[in-house]
């Protein structure tokens, strides 16, 4: 998995050190961003793999950033991370590779991040 | 009702007409209905069906009228509507026989009941308990809409032999020799059937009669359009109250699942992290436990504000009507006291007419006493002053609150009902957070607005009563 940057962007500080303990631990490059402007920002700067995008940052909506990754690098993987399911009341969470609910069992998005960057390889 | 009476074979008054009907005979017309009299109950009954809300209710009062000794004096009245390709007992009046008759009348003769002062105050219950005493009898009277009644024009007396199956079948059933036949049409098609007889006294049935009768039963079909058309509206307001609750029920629920499951996450995913790799040192263990912590902690305060949303919630469903004038008077009374000793103006402006609003008064009151504490905290320093004002907005009923106190922050501007920052008023923003809920819950809204220099408005809608 190295080399292989994935990038969470989450507006829980808790949460992203949650996941920056937990995947670097699997061994993986890990970013964090706690807003959808600092994850544009960290994108652009190249060498991210994956995306783990939460839905609701805040006022903005990940949606909205997921719809501008996908315009700008159709291949590179996004992975939405929702509280709830009400992603699939918007047409565009359809261009995110995998979904992911949260839970304090992270083995789901472990999971998913494993295929997405397999699939991407 | 008429007391008393002596039965005879045929009618007094009358003839029999052709294809066995009697036919109603002249004279001497309105000599037991004199016009002044009969205007008197036209108008009473007028009266009535403008206050009655439920076609039961009118129905109830045009019978009453036409079998009250002080009204037409039939022996016993019912009224047919016209539901699904069916004429349908609606609702009867009157003793079912001739004991129960004799009973009836001793009895309302030894109280000394007036039948038609009873109109003032329908009562749903005996309503009610008369249709169920008829119901046997109502159900009989139910037959299919009959084809040919474009021929009924005016209302005519029957009896056995009457051509019209239907007409039979209702002379049969109430075994009536004359029995009186309103039938109201809606074009070709039956509307509802008016039926009266005598079947105990066998009065004679004269044309005033017959014509008042006629006159009431048109009344009374004008009132259950009406409150028909109101009960419509009301399920419909109901059904659309119902819609808006569960609406708002699933978006807490939403906003449970949104609010709950990061802290959930958080403290659960780092208990499971420290399961899997236990750190060494105790110094890295403390963060991660602070974290769990203090993730807990966030994950009470939301079961605690959902508990309270939900409560509130279940109480929309039990709205009255409140009077916002009144209780803004009310709560500005209450904290006068308080205003004069941090020298805050503090004033009402309420409209002359009564602004009636849906509410849970015990909630509608936090809610304007959630307002003015929190004006009263921002105006102490400055010594400023509040303005309760209440009026009218279309649909809603609104109290505004406003204060010369300082503007919000900038970033408490954008969601100032949040709940989720500091207030400028120093405390932590969960009573304006609290105010939103209530008043969501009991279907209204609230607003804020700065756009006044000076001023700071906060402002409850509530939906207006009908």
């Amino acid at each position: 998995m190295s080399g292989s940057c994935v990038l969470f962007v989450d507006d829980e500080e808790g949460l992203l050190e949650l996941y920056r303990t937990s995947f670097t631990r699997l061994g993986y490059e890990v970013a964090t961003a706690s807003s959808v402007e600092a994850g544009r920002t960290r994108v652009r700067q190249g060498g991210i793999g994956l995306v783990v995008l939460d839905i609701r940052l805040g006022e903005a909506s990940g949606l909205a950033l997921l719809r501008e990754l996908k315009a700008a690098q159709p291949k590179l993987p996004v992975i939405l991370s929702t509280a709830y399911a009400r992603y699939q009341d918007d047409f565009s969470s359809w261009l995110a590779d995998a979904y992911v609910v949260k839970s304090s069992d992270l083995g789901e998005l472990k999971l998913a991040v494993k295929r997405c960057l397999e699939a991407s390889a | 009702m008429p007391r008393e009476g002596a039965l005879q074979r045929r009618p007094r008054g009358m003839r029999r007409g052709r294809v066995g009907t009697w036919a109603v005979e002249p004279g001497p017309p309105l000599r037991r209905h004199r016009p002044s009299r009969l205007l008197d109950l036209l108008v009473a009954v007028g009266e009535s069906l403008e206050r009655a809300v439920d076609p039961e209710v009118a129905a109830w009062t045009v019978l009453v009228a036409l079998t009250a000794g002080e009204g037409l004096g039939f022996n016993r009245a019912f009224l047919l509507l016209a539901q699904d390709k069916e004429l349908r007992g609606f609702l009867g009046i009157g003793p079912r026989n001739r004991e129960e008759a004799f009973r009836l009348w001793a009895d309302i003769s030894h109280h000394q009941v007036r039948p038609m002062d009873g109109l003032h105050e329908p009562d749903p219950a005996a309503i009610a308990g008369e249709r169920q005493r008829h119901a046997a009898t109502l159900a009989a009277l139910t037959v299919s809409s009959p084809h040919d009644c474009h021929a009924w024009r005016r209302a005519f007396v029957a009896h056995a032999n009457h051509p019209q199956p239907s007409v039979r079948r209702w002379t049969e059933v109430l075994d009536s020799r004359a029995l009186l036949v309103v039938p109201l049409l809606s074009g070709d098609e039956p509307w509802g059937v008016v039926l009266a007889d005598n079947f105990v006294t066998a009065a004679p049935i004269y044309l005033g009669t017959v014509e008042a009768a006629e006159t009431l039963a048109h009344v009374l079909r004008a009132a259950i359009e009406r409150t028909g058309l109101l009960r419509r509206l009301r399920d419909e307001e109901q059904r659309g109250l119902a819609t808006e609750h569960a609406e708002m029920l699933l978006a807490t629920a939403r906003s449970l699942t949104d609010a709950l499951v990061n802290p959930l996450s958080i403290a659960g995913g780092t208990a499971r992290e420290l399961a899997a790799a236990p750190p060494s040192e105790p110094a890295e263990l403390l963060p991660r436990l602070r974290v769990i912590a203090e993730s807990i902690s966030r994950i009470e305060e939301h079961v605690s504000r959902l508990a309270q949303g939900l409560a509130s919630r279940a109480n929309g469903g039990q709205r009255q009507e409140v009077e916002l004038g009144e209780l803004a008077e009310r709560v500005v009374e209450r904290f006068r006291p308080l205003a004069l000793e941090r020298h805050v103006r503090l004033v009402c402006y309420r409209p002359a007419r009564r602004v009636r609003v849906a509410a849970t008064p015990e909630a509608a009151e936090r809610c304007v006493e959630t307002l003015v504490a929190n004006a009263l905290a921002a105006c102490q320093e400055q010594r400023g002053e509040i303005q309760v004002a209440v009026s009218e907005e279309g649909d809603w009923g609104r109290l505004q609150v406003a204060d010369t106190g300082p503007s919000l922050e900038t970033e408490l501007r954008r969601a100032p009902f949040a709940g989720s920052m500091s207030m400028r008023r120093g405390s932590s923003g969960l009573g304006l957070a609290s105010l939103r809920a209530l008043a969501e819950a009991m279907g209204g809204k609230v607003g804020y607005d700065e756009s006044d220099a000076g001023w700071v408005r906060f402002a409850l809608l509530l939906r207006r009563w009908s």
